[in-house]
């Protein structure tokens, strides 16, 4: 038992409610939110140091015993979320003052950044299926208020879809808690996967099982399900696009990660098996959707779906290396994610546009936002030796090693097109005349390049410096293919 | 080693800072020692009794990834050309580059490369190769991309990235199968396994994916697309990467997995194959090309088949004419793009039919290019090194055993040198003989600086050494080589003459003479290019593969990005429908028991009656109030229910609920559009019904199996025992909501802070019009 585990809730909940007071002050807000973000991600960092040290961090709050009071369970998979959480938090709130958000800034957008980011930290750390889905709604909320932020008809137009879809599916997550509770009778996760485990899984168990998956496959943007996602997630300000496209989706994700590791697996052939299907026709649909744009936000937007689908490859293959692949592409593409959306931002900020037809020859200009964006290209289709590179040749060892064939070349030709979806915005946008006429090179993206670097910079610390974390990796995915760990943790202290 | 293959990217870093005096001192200078520095490092293990070299340095070691260097004859034969050909080059663009082009750049990328290409030969872990490859299609596509300001320049970077990488992807691929069949990342660990490669289910995969890897690198027929249009990048560039090193990264590749697939039958049956024809195919289209540079572009590909066929037959006598031929072409290929560049330089023009008569003029150009182009048509002089490969290769094509393919290729190879024949006489006679037509020459033409005719005259003088004699390098070097491809090598001896009825020279000679007749019959013959290929453009058709790309997934994606919510939902719902109803039935999930259950009274039905009722009638109600009024029935039939069932908080929580939300549509009313009635097909109505009722039966047929499946006792039992003892208060629903679940409610009347926030922020935003209050 430590009090740890509730700082990645705490603190940014606490910041959120002290940004309300201070709405009106935009200079003393932006200060503290930096502070804040910073003094999280210290926290966050300490938290993970401590869970790799000394184990997973349990907190049964108010005291109430495993497995009826609700319990923060912060293991390495959740300490390795937090970090990345808060790493791209804080690259966002110092790319946000200059991202051009002008009078939004008024408007309650960094308390909502705060609470977005607290929704995002109690989903990774909860223990508790019924909190998880508090906690989705804390993050929903917040993300339907940064959405709506300042809203003109487009953007209110996509964000009712958003909204719609995404109040369904919290409707439907509720039932499917309330059918589950119904069959074994408790709500920590720990001790319903004890529960699922004891009888095997057996009888509606498994149906149970794919309506959670469709939950959470509707916020994670997998096929068939992610339509909602391309136009809405770019019609906010490009920080809001970074923190939705790098940390939204990954909490669906980690969710089917953590029930179809922790609870449901005991039917692999069943629920595994479509995961691979989804994978490749994620894959697929989310890169030719990539290809089919010449908007630049969305040609990013678009690569969030193929992403997703690599992640739930190493969940379908699920043996150790596609596992650990899973949970590098994860973190990786948390980051890059991130950064993308922040480039592509200062992009269509400095060219006054996203179409990229309308672009060209702004490497003159801006050349070393074209060379970020020209790494960030490389390290999403994961050309070695950056971070996406070590994710993907785990989860190509995992399909092979599992004679997954079809599902590993179909990882590979998407990496190509991915790189071709990217590339292109390099060589249409970045190269090319120098065009005095066009008007280029008037505006500024000092203050916009430092969080980008950042990112970027831990993109390729996580390439080049693979033997310092894949340890910490591989010893997740161990700890993923074993669910008594986690039970035990949480029921055995 | 690993430090002589990191100093071209260390040296990288600092030439930004040299190129800022690019004024006073020109970049490539200081460049030029980095190249000159590796090869004395590398030229020293030459020698009779050179063994292998090892060094390794970890980098991420639990992968199996690591810096393993391995140096045997055939890493060695490689890092020479790099390191030698790249000093040349350096040297040779001091002169070709202008100190107003962005050298930093130009020098930044050729470091990068030289950096990657000595990775790539000396890397004996898969993945390290696998890195160092990709990072020469990256430096490739840069430098062709060098004068981005051209159209060309962005279409053929583009395209050589698309195809090598393509093709390093796959090759990544079969490395991985190969890690997964072997348990090794070490090639050399892989080939002690060879028997466990050969008798792996994979192997056919394995082999096509490696080669994938191999023939589009290497520019193999059909994937030879991309290098005609490389030559957009400035002609130093052509010379090293498109013709002497990068692209023989796949040749690379081929010789160092020759031991393990060389008894494969089907690796001499592809890689041959795709090799000769080639040979035969880019020979062919050379012939027609006008722009010197395509034709020394095409020459480039044919010549690479030539070497790629040559490791496909895999004998002796062959690997050792491939290895042999490595060099020879090295020598006059770089030496013949150098002048091309000269010509370029000097005259304006690369357009072969603006050209003609420059032998007066550039007399040293012409003697280096007589040299150049007569070696590389395999003339039979003594002192032409062109001509022993030309000779060695009819030698290894002769006497392969079996099938119909072998008995085909010495056909084939004298038809493919007899097409390389006539695109050499094509290339040195059109350029330096026949009538000057120096009005259609952008500049006067004049013989280029020494300074620039350095690096041509060390190759050829190269050419003519190794011609005169032949063995120079065979036992020291060559043969190391080879016998790294092929173990079985022993001591290759070559020699100008093995009397009038040797095989190998009727067939030179062969070459020679219908070459000429050929050459100068051209003008008769050159319809044939329009029949063949005609229309029939491997151009064209990967632009309308790329085409196609953005069109079909354009229209692809538009079809079902509708756009309209209706659509959206109706495909999450079929497909969650879909798959969850298929999983139930497959599994059998569904249960149904009538135990422990309560009597039902009149109440309840006629409650959920109502219920049903009035959810039925807001689909058909077109009016908003009766709408909000109707479907306020269901949320008051919820609420009774919990009276009936005991749970007065729940029934007053819901009352007022219900109470408030019809109230506030009410208030919603005035700013809201009138409900239409909606015009829907009779198809689409029935669409969306079926999806609805079957989603809706799928639910309760999992709710009525949840509900028979209770199969263990539920934790509320303990919050009933403990309320008041743990908890201090006898409402067992209040010590829930505040103290056991205490969590949940603090962070959901967070989320009602967030929306009060939210509103509060959008309705302020409107009144300000967005302005700061």
């Amino acid at each position: 038992m430590s009090n740890l585990a509730v700082l990645p809730i705490l603190i940014p909940l606490i910041a959120a409610i002290t940004l309300v007071f201070f709405n009106g002050n935009v200079t003393v807000s932006r200060v503290l939110t930096r502070l804040f973000s910073l003094v999280s991600l210290g926290a966050a960092l300490y938290i993970a140091w401590h869970a790799m040290e000394n184990g997973t961090i349990i907190l049964e709050t108010g005291d109430w015993a495993a497995p009826y009071g609700i319990i923060l369970v912060v293991d390495r998979l959740a300490a390795l979320l937090i970090v990345t959480t808060n790493l791209v938090a804080a690259a966002c709130a110092f790319y946000a003052p200059h991202a051009g958000l002008g009078k939004k800034e008024y408007y309650y957008f960094y308390p909502f950044f705060f609470f977005l980011i607290t929704g995002v930290s109690g989903a990774f750390i909860t223990g508790d299926i019924f909190n998880l889905f508090v906690f989705f709604e804390v993050l929903l909320m917040a993300s339907y208020a940064l959405i709506v932020l300042g809203g003109d008809k487009v953007q209110l137009r996509e964000s009712i879809k958003y909204l719609l879809i995404n109040l369904f599916s919290s409707m439907l997550f509720v039932t499917c808690i309330a059918f589950l509770y119904a069959v074994v009778g408790t709500l920590n996760m720990a001790h319903i996967a004890e529960r699922v485990q004891e009888v095997d899984q057996q009888g509606i168990l498994t149906t149970v099982g794919i309506l959670f998956f469709f939950v959470f496959a509707t916020k994670a943007a997998l096929f068939p399900l992610y339509y909602w996602l391309p136009h809405s997630y770019i019609q906010p300000n490009p920080v809001i696009s970074a923190l939705f496209g790098a940390l939204l989706t990954k909490v669906g994700i980690y969710s089917i990660l953590r029930v179809f590791s922790l609870i449901f697996v005991h039917r692999l052939d069943i629920t595994h098996e479509l995961f691979i299907w989804i994978a490749i026709l994620s894959m697929i649909f989310g890169v030719i959707g990539a290809l089919s744009t010449n908007n630049i936000k969305l040609i990013i937007a678009y690569n969030i779906i193929p992403a997703i689908g690599f992640i739930i490859m190493g969940i379908g293959v699920f043996n150790q290396d596609a596992l650990s692949g899973s949970v590098y592409y994860l973190v990786h593409d948390m980051i890059i994610k991130a950064a993308l959306f922040l480039i592509v931002g200062a992009i269509a900020y400095v060219a006054g546009t996203s179409d990229l037809r309308k672009m060209g020859g702004l490497i003159h200009y801006y050349p070393a936002l074209g060379w970020l964006l020209f790494i960030a290209a490389f390290v999403l289709a994961g050309i070695p030796p950056f971070s996406g590179f070590i994710g993907k040749l785990q989860l190509l060892q995992g399909a092979f090693g599992d004679g997954e064939i079809i599902l590993a070349i179909t990882a590979l030709i998407t990496s190509l097109l991915i790189l071709y979806s990217i590339m292109k915005i390099f060589i249409r946008g970045f190269w090319g005349e120098k065009d005095e006429t066009a008007g280029f090179g008037t505006k500024s993206v000092k203050g916009m390049i430092a969080p980008i670097a950042f990112l970027l910079a831990l993109s390729v610390l996580l390439g080049v410096g693979a033997e310092f974390f894949y340890p910490i990796v591989a010893s997740v995915a161990q700890s993923l293919l074993d669910p008594q760990i986690y039970i035990d943790s949480v029921l055995k202290e | 080693m690993i430090f002589a293959v990191l100093v071209p990217l260390l040296i990288a870093c600092f030439i930004p800072l040299l190129s800022k005096m690019k004024h006073r001192i020109h970049t490539g200078i200081f460049v030029f020692f980095v190249p000159l520095a590796i090869f004395l490092y590398f030229v020293r293990y030459i020698g009779e009794n050179f063994t292998p070299v090892r060094e390794t340095v970890n980098w991420i070691p639990s992968m199996g990834i690591n810096f393993d260097f391995y140096l045997d004859g055939l890493s060695l034969l490689f890092v020479l050309l790099i390191s030698g050909i790249g000093a040349l080059v350096v040297l040779y663009s001091i002169y070709y580059l202008d100190k107003q082009e962005r050298l930093g750049q130009f020098y930044v990328y050729l470091l990068m490369f030289m950096t990657a290409m000595l990775g790539v030969v000396l890397s004996d872990n898969v993945f390290v190769l696998y890195t160092f490859w990709e990072l020469t299609s990256i430096s490739s596509f840069l430098l062709i991309g060098y004068w981005h300001f051209k159209e060309r320049s962005r279409y053929g970077a583009l395209k050589s990235m698309m195809i090598t990488i393509f093709g390093g992807l796959s090759m990544l691929g079969g490395f991985v199968l190969l890690t997964v069949v072997t348990g090794t990342t070490s090639i050399q660990g892989m080939i002690d396994q060879t028997d466990t490669i050969l008798n792996s289910s994979y192997l056919p995969l394995i082999l096509i994916l490696v080669l994938l890897g191999a023939f589009t690198k290497s520019a193999q027929f059909p994937f030879h697309i991309w290098l005609p249009d490389a030559m957009e990048a400035p002609t130093p560039v052509s010379a090293y990467l498109h013709s002497a090193t990068m692209v023989k990264a796949g040749i690379f590749l081929v010789a160092r997995f020759s031991p393990i697939f060389s008894t494969y039958e089907w690796f001499f049956i592809i890689v041959s194959l795709v090799g000769i024809l080639t040979l035969c195919w880019a020979s062919y289209m050379a012939v027609r090309q006008t722009d010197l540079k395509a034709i020394l572009a095409f020459s480039t590909i044919s010549q690479l088949g030539m070497i790629m066929a040559m490791l496909g037959f895999g004998t002796q006598a062959a690997v050792f004419a491939a290895v042999f031929h490595i060099l020879s072409h090295a020598t006059f290929k770089g030496s013949l793009f150098m002048i091309a560049g000269i010509i370029d330089h000097e005259t304006g023009t690369r357009d072969i039919r603006k050209l003609g008569g420059l032998m007066t003029l550039m007399p040293i150009s012409a003697t280096l290019a007589l040299f150049g182009t007569f070696s590389m048509a395999g003339v039979p002089l003594p002192f032409l090194n062109g001509f022993y490969s030309k000779e060695l290769f009819f030698g290894s094509t002769l006497g392969l055993d079996g099938n119909i393919l072998s008995q085909a290729i010495p056909y084939l190879a004298v038809l493919g040198s007899i097409f390389t024949f006539v695109y050499s006489m094509y290339f040195f006679f059109g350029v330096f003989t026949g009538p000057k037509k120096l009005d259609q020459l952008p500049k006067k033409p004049h013989e280029a600086p020494i300074g620039m005719h350095l690096s041509p005259i060390i190759l050829v003088l190269g050419v003519i050494v190794i011609g005169i004699w032949p063995n120079l390098l065979n036992g020291s070097f060559l043969y190391h080589a080879a016998s790294a491809v092929n173990p079985a090598t022993t001591y290759y001896e070559v020699s100008f003459w093995h009397g009038f009825t040797y095989p190998p020279l009727l067939m030179s000679l062969a070459v020679v003479a219908v070459g000429t007749a050929l050459y100068l019959t051209r003008r008769k013959w050159e319809t044939v290019y329009g029949v063949l290929p005609g229309r029939l453009s491997l151009n064209k058709a990967y632009d309308g593969l790329m085409k196609r790309f953005d069109t079909y997934s354009d229209s692809l994606t538009n079809y079902y990005m509708t756009g309209s919510l209706k659509n959206y939902m109706a495909i999450i719902l079929g497909a969650t429908f879909l798959v969850t109803a298929g999983v139930m039935l497959y599994t059998g999930g569904f249960t149904i028991s009538f135990d422990n259950l309560a009597e039902v009274t009149i109440i309840e039905v006629a409650i959920i009656l109502a219920m049903i009722i009035a959810a039925v009638a807001t689909i058909f109600i077109n009016h908003n109030l009766a709408a909000v009024l109707v479907a306020g029935i269901v949320g008051y039939g919820v609420a009774m229910l919990f009276v009936i069932y005991r749970a007065p908080d729940l029934a007053l929580t819901q009352f007022v609920v219900e109470t408030i939300t019809v109230a506030l549509f009410l208030l919603c009313f005035y700013h809201l559009p009138k409900l239409r009635k909606r015009k829907e097909s009779a198809r689409s109505k029935w669409k969306n019904a079926s999806i609805a009722i079957s989603f809706g039966a799928m639910m309760t047929l999992i709710g009525i199996s949840t509900h028979s499946s209770r199969w263990f006792d539920s934790i509320s039992e303990y919050f009933l025992e403990t309320s008041y003892k743990l908890g201090g208060g006898d409402n067992v629903v209040n010590v829930i909501l505040v103290d056991m679940r205490g969590l949940d409610t603090l962070f959901e009347i967070a989320v009602l802070g967030i929306a009060a926030l939210a509103i509060f922020s959008l309705i302020k935003w409107k009144k300000n019009k967005g302005e700061a209050d």
